[in-house]
C-alpha cells in the first residue's frame, strides 16, 4: 500500500500539467485536507441571519433570488409550471394595514428553532442540525408533502419532474422535497451562504446567534427584530428589523 | 332467533365476472395512471407547491375514514351486544380491511417516491402523526385480521367480543389520528381546530355505513338471498343519525372558526366566495351529501324504499368526497396568513389554483375498485356472508 | 452438497466481479491512476464489497453531522470513475449504461439509487 495517493492531490497534480502524473511521488500524504469540518457540528453554534428591509433594496432581493439559483441550480426546470417550480427564496412585498408603509423582504425557509416540518415528518428525512440548520435528508424523503403542508413559511418546493445536471454539492431530485439549505456546504467551509454574499450593503448579515463578539448577535441587541410568525412561537433563525 | 349459516356466494355467474372485469379495468386504469404519474413526475397532476395534496388524498382520506367506519357494525354487535347486527359483523370486518387497503394504496401511490415504502415502515420519527397513523393502518389489518379470525373460528368464538372491544378501541384512535393530521396544522387556518379529530370520527361513522349498506344490498340482491326489512330499515335509521351528527359537527366546526376573528377570512372563502369550493360546500356536502339523504331517509314517501336507501347511501359517498375536497384542497387554496395586520402585495398569496387531472382521478377511483374487488372475491372464498338475512332469521324479537 | 452449492455460488460471484474488471469503464481518471501503476483505494476487494455501507455511513455523517471530509464522498467515486467521451470533452454519466457503476449493477440487478438526485459527472471545471 504504499502506493496510496489522496483523490485531492491527484487531481490538483494532473489538473495543473498532465506531466504532474509522473512527478507524483510514492506515498504522498493524507494530511493536506485538515479541517474544523472533519468534527460534527455542534449546538454550540446556532446559524441566523438578520435582514433589515430599511437598508435592502428591491434589486438586492432579486440579486439574492439568483445568487441563490445560480449556487442550487433551481430555477430552471422545464415542464414545471406555474406554483409547480422550484422557489427556495421568493422576493414578497407587504404593506402594513395600519401605516400604509411599504416592506420589500426576502422570505425563505426560517431554520426554525422548532421547526413543523421536523416535527411532522414522518420518516425523519425533515432534520435540524445541532448548529440549527433545517434541512431535508433526501435519502430518507419519500415525497409525501406533509412538511410542506406544516410549514408556516411557504418555504418548500417539491421536485415536479426529472432533473439532470445538478450541482456537485446540492444533490436534486424528482419526488423529493427541498428548500434553502443556508448554504451549508458554505458555511461548513466558514463562507457565507450565497444570497448573504450577494448582497453588498450589510442588510442581511450571517453569523452564530450565540457567539456574543459576532456581528449579527450585537445587531440584535442593538436593534429591534422580529420573526415571522412569532405567534407561533418557532423560534426562526431567520429575523428581520424594519418590519 | 334460528342459527346463522353463511356460506361462501357462488362467484360463478356472468354477473360476477363483468363485476370483476368492470373493477378490474379500473384497476389496470389506476396503475397506469400511477405509471405515468411517477416516470413524468407530479408535473402532469394538477398538484403544485401550493397545493401540495390533491385529489388522490381526498379518495385515500375518504377510504381510510370509511374503512374505520365500515367496522362499526361489527362492534354495535359485539361491544354493545346488539343481536340483530351480528350476523353482519363478518362482513363488517371485511368491508373494514377492503376498504383501508384501497385508501392506503392511494396513499401510497401518489408519493413522490412509492419506490421507497419501506423507509416508511422502517424509520419512524415518533412525534410525527403521520408515522402514528403508519402504525395505526397496519395495527388495524392486524386487529381485525384476528378479529375475523376469532368470529370465523368456532373454538375463538367466546374471544370475539375481547377482540371486538379492542377493535373499536383501535378504530377511534385510527380515525381521531387521520383527523389530527389535519388538526395539529398550526400554520394552516383552516386546519389548526381541534374538532378535526372527533369530526373525522363521526364522519367516518356516516361514510363507513353508507358503504356498507351499498355492498350488503348489492351482494344479497345479485345472489338472490333474502334481505329482511328488520335489518336494512334499522341501518337505514341508523344512516340518517350519523349524517345528522356530521352535519352538526361541520356546524360546529364553522361556527367556532367564525368566532375566532383571525379564522374569520378563511371562513368567509369557504362559506360565501370560494368559487368551487363554496359550491361544492353548500350544493353537494351540504345539500345533496346532507339534506337530501336525511329527507330520503326519513320522509314517510320514500322511508323503508330500498331503492331509495341506496340513493342515500350513494350521495352521502358523493357528499362526504366533496366535503373531504373542500376541507383538504380549499383549505390549502386559502394562503397562509404569513404576516397578520399587513398585506402582502406581490410575491406570495392569492387563492392557489387546482385543476384535478384524470390521472389523478382514476387513482382515486382504482383504490375504490381495488376495495371492491376485494370484497368481491373474499365473499366467493370465504363464508363472510349469510345465506339468508330474512326477518324471522335475522330479527331476535320476530314473533311467528 | 454443501461442497457444490460452495462452488456454484463462488462461480456466481466470480464471474460477477470478472465483469467488473473491464478496463474501459474504470473511469478516465481512475485509469490514469491504473496505468501510473499506482493505487488510491488501500483495497479494491474492500470497496467493492462495502462501498454502499461506506457511502450511506459518510452521507449521514455529512448531511446531518457537518462532517466534509474527501474519504468516501461520493463525489469523489463520481469524479475519478467517470469516463470522458471519445470526441469531447464531456463526460458520460456514471450510472449510464456500461458506465463504472452500472456495469456491476445491471449484472446483479440492484439498483443504484444515488443518481436520481446525485450529479452523474465530475463537477463543471473538472477536466
Amino acid at each position: 500500500m504504499d502506493n496510496t495517493i489522496n483523490r485531492r492531490d491527484f487531481i490538483k497534480a494532473t489538473t495543473a500539467t498532465t506531466a504532474g502524473v509522473a512527478t507524483l511521488g510514492a506515498g504522498i500524504t493524507l494530511t493536506t485536507y485538515v479541517n474544523a469540518n472533519e468534527n460534527p457540528v455542534t449546538n454550540e453554534k446556532r446559524w441566523g441571519m438578520l435582514v433589515d428591509t430599511n437598508q435592502l433594496t428591491e434589486s438586492d432581493i432579486d440579486g439574492m433570488v439568483s445568487a441563490c439559483q445560480k449556487e442550487h441550480g433551481w430555477g430552471d426546470e422545464i415542464h414545471s409550471t406555474g406554483d409547480q417550480k422550484a422557489g427556495w427564496i421568493k422576493k414578497v412585498k407587504v404593506k402594513d394595514t395600519a401605516t400604509q408603509r411599504i416592506s420589500n423582504l426576502a422570505l425563505m425557509c426560517q431554520h426554525c428553532d422548532e421547526p413543523p416540518c421536523v416535527d411532522v415528518c414522518p420518516t425523519n428525512a425533515s432534520m435540524k442540525r445541532e448548529d440549527g440548520i433545517v434541512l431535508v435528508d433526501k435519502h430518507l424523503c419519500i415525497g409525501c408533502r406533509y412538511c410542506m403542508m406544516a410549514c408556516p413559511y411557504d418555504a418548500r418546493s417539491f421536485v415536479h419532474e426529472d432533473l439532470t445536471d445538478q450541482k456537485e454539492h446540492m444533490p436534486r431530485g424528482k419526488g423529493t422535497v427541498e428548500s434553502c439549505t443556508m448554504c451549508v456546504h458554505k458555511v461548513d467551509k466558514g463562507e457565507q451562504p450565497a444570497c448573504v454574499s450577494s448582497v453588498k450593503s450589510d442588510a442581511v448579515i450571517f453569523g452564530d446567534l450565540y457567539d456574543a463578539t459576532s456581528k449579527i448577535n450585537q445587531t440584535l441587541k442593538k436593534v429591534q427584530s422580529t420573526q415571522i410568525r412569532a405567534d407561533l412561537n418557532l423560534n426562526t433563525g431567520v429575523r428581520y428589523s424594519g418590519i | 332467533m334460528s342459527i346463522i349459516r353463511y356460506e361462501q356466494t357462488q362467484g360463478k355467474s356472468l354477473g360476477f365476472y363483468a363485476l370483476i372485469a368492470g373493477l378490474g379495468a379500473f384497476i389496470l386504469a389506476a396503475l397506469g395512471s400511477v405509471y405515468f404519474m411517477e416516470h413524468s413526475g407530479h408535473h402532469v397532476t394538477g398538484m403544485s407547491n401550493r397545493i401540495v395534496w390533491g385529489l388522490p388524498h381526498v379518495f385515500a382520506l375518504f377510504l381510510i375514514v370509511a374503512a374505520s367506519g365500515a367496522l362499526n357494525i361489527a362492534s354495535i354487535a359485539s361491544v354493545f351486544n346488539k343481536k340483530i347486527y351480528k350476523p353482519l359483523s363478518r362482513l363488517s370486518g371485511l368491508v373494514a380491511l377492503a376498504l383501508l387497503a384501497g385508501g392506503l394504496m392511494v396513499l401510497v401511490l401518489d408519493l413522490g417516491r412509492p419506490d421507497r415504502l419501506i423507509i416508511a415502515m422502517t424509520e419512524y420519527n415518533f412525534e410525527s402523526i403521520f408515522a402514528w397513523n403508519i402504525i395505526l393502518y397496519n395495527g388495524f389489518f392486524l386487529i381485525v385480521g384476528v378479529y375475523l379470525w376469532m368470529m370465523f373460528e368456532r373454538r375463538m368464538n367466546k374471544y370475539s367480543r375481547k377482540v371486538g372491544i379492542a377493535a373499536f378501541t383501535w378504530r377511534l384512535i385510527l380515525t381521531t389520528g387521520t383527523g389530527s393530521i389535519f388538526g395539529f396544522l398550526v400554520a394552516r387556518q383552516a386546519y389548526d381546530a381541534v374538532i378535526m379529530a372527533p369530526m373525522f370520527v363521526v364522519m367516518s361513522f356516516a361514510f363507513g355505513l353508507a358503504f356498507f349498506v351499498l355492498v350488503l344490498m348489492a351482494s344479497y340482491k345479485w345472489t338472490e338471498r333474502p334481505l329482511g326489512d328488520a335489518i336494512v330499515n334499522r341501518l337505514s335509521n341508523l344512516l340518517g343519525v350519523f349524517v345528522a351528527a356530521v352535519m352538526y359537527f361541520v356546524a360546529v366546526y364553522h361556527l367556532g372558526n367564525l368566532y375566532l376573528a383571525e379564522n374569520s377570512a378563511v371562513e368567509n372563502f369557504i362559506l360565501v366566495d370560494g368559487g368551487i369550493y363554496t359550491q361544492l360546500f353548500w350544493y353537494v356536502q351540504i345539500i345533496l351529501g346532507g339534506l337530501v339523504p336525511l329527507a330520503l331517509l326519513y320522509s314517510p314517501m320514500t322511508k323503508g324504499n330500498r331503492s331509495m336507501l341506496g340513493l342515500a347511501s350513494v350521495l352521502v359517498i358523493i357528499g362526504g368526497l366533496a366535503q373531504l375536497y373542500v376541507i383538504i384542497i380549499g383549505g390549502q387554496a386559502y394562503p397562509l396568513e404569513l404576516f397578520p395586520g399587513k398585506e402582502i402585495l406581490a410575491g406570495y398569496g392569492g387563492i392557489a389554483s387546482y385543476v384535478p387531472t384524470v390521472p389523478e382521478l382514476m387513482l382515486g377511483l382504482g383504490g375504490m375498485a381495488v376495495a371492491l374487488i376485494a370484497i368481491a372475491y373474499l365473499v366467493k372464498f370465504l363464508p363472510f356472508l349469510p345465506e339468508s338475512l330474512a326477518d324471522d332469521v335475522a330479527n331476535p324479537h320476530h314473533k311467528g | 452438497m454443501n461442497r457444490w452449492m460452495v462452488l456454484l455460488l463462488s462461480l456466481m460471484v466470480t464471474s460477477v466481479f470478472a465483469h467488473g474488471h473491464s478496463e474501459h469503464t474504470l473511469g478516465t481518471e481512475a485509469d490514469s491512476i491504473k496505468s501510473s501503476d499506482k493505487t488510491y483505494h488501500q483495497s479494491i476487494s474492500m470497496i467493492r464489497k462495502m462501498h454502499p455501507e461506506f457511502l450511506n455511513h459518510k452521507r449521514d455523517k455529512t448531511l446531518r453531522q457537518g462532517v466534509r471530509t474527501e474519504e468516501y464522498s461520493l463525489s469523489g467515486c463520481v469524479t475519478c470513475h467517470a469516463s470522458k467521451k471519445d470526441q469531447s470533452n464531456d463526460y458520460h454519466a456514471i450510472d449510464a449504461s456500461e458506465q463504472f457503476c452500472s456495469d456491476c449493477h445491471q449484472k446483479v440487478a440492484v439498483t443504484v439509487d444515488c443518481f436520481s438526485c446525485h450529479r452523474t459527472t465530475p463537477a463543471e471545471g473538472v477536466k
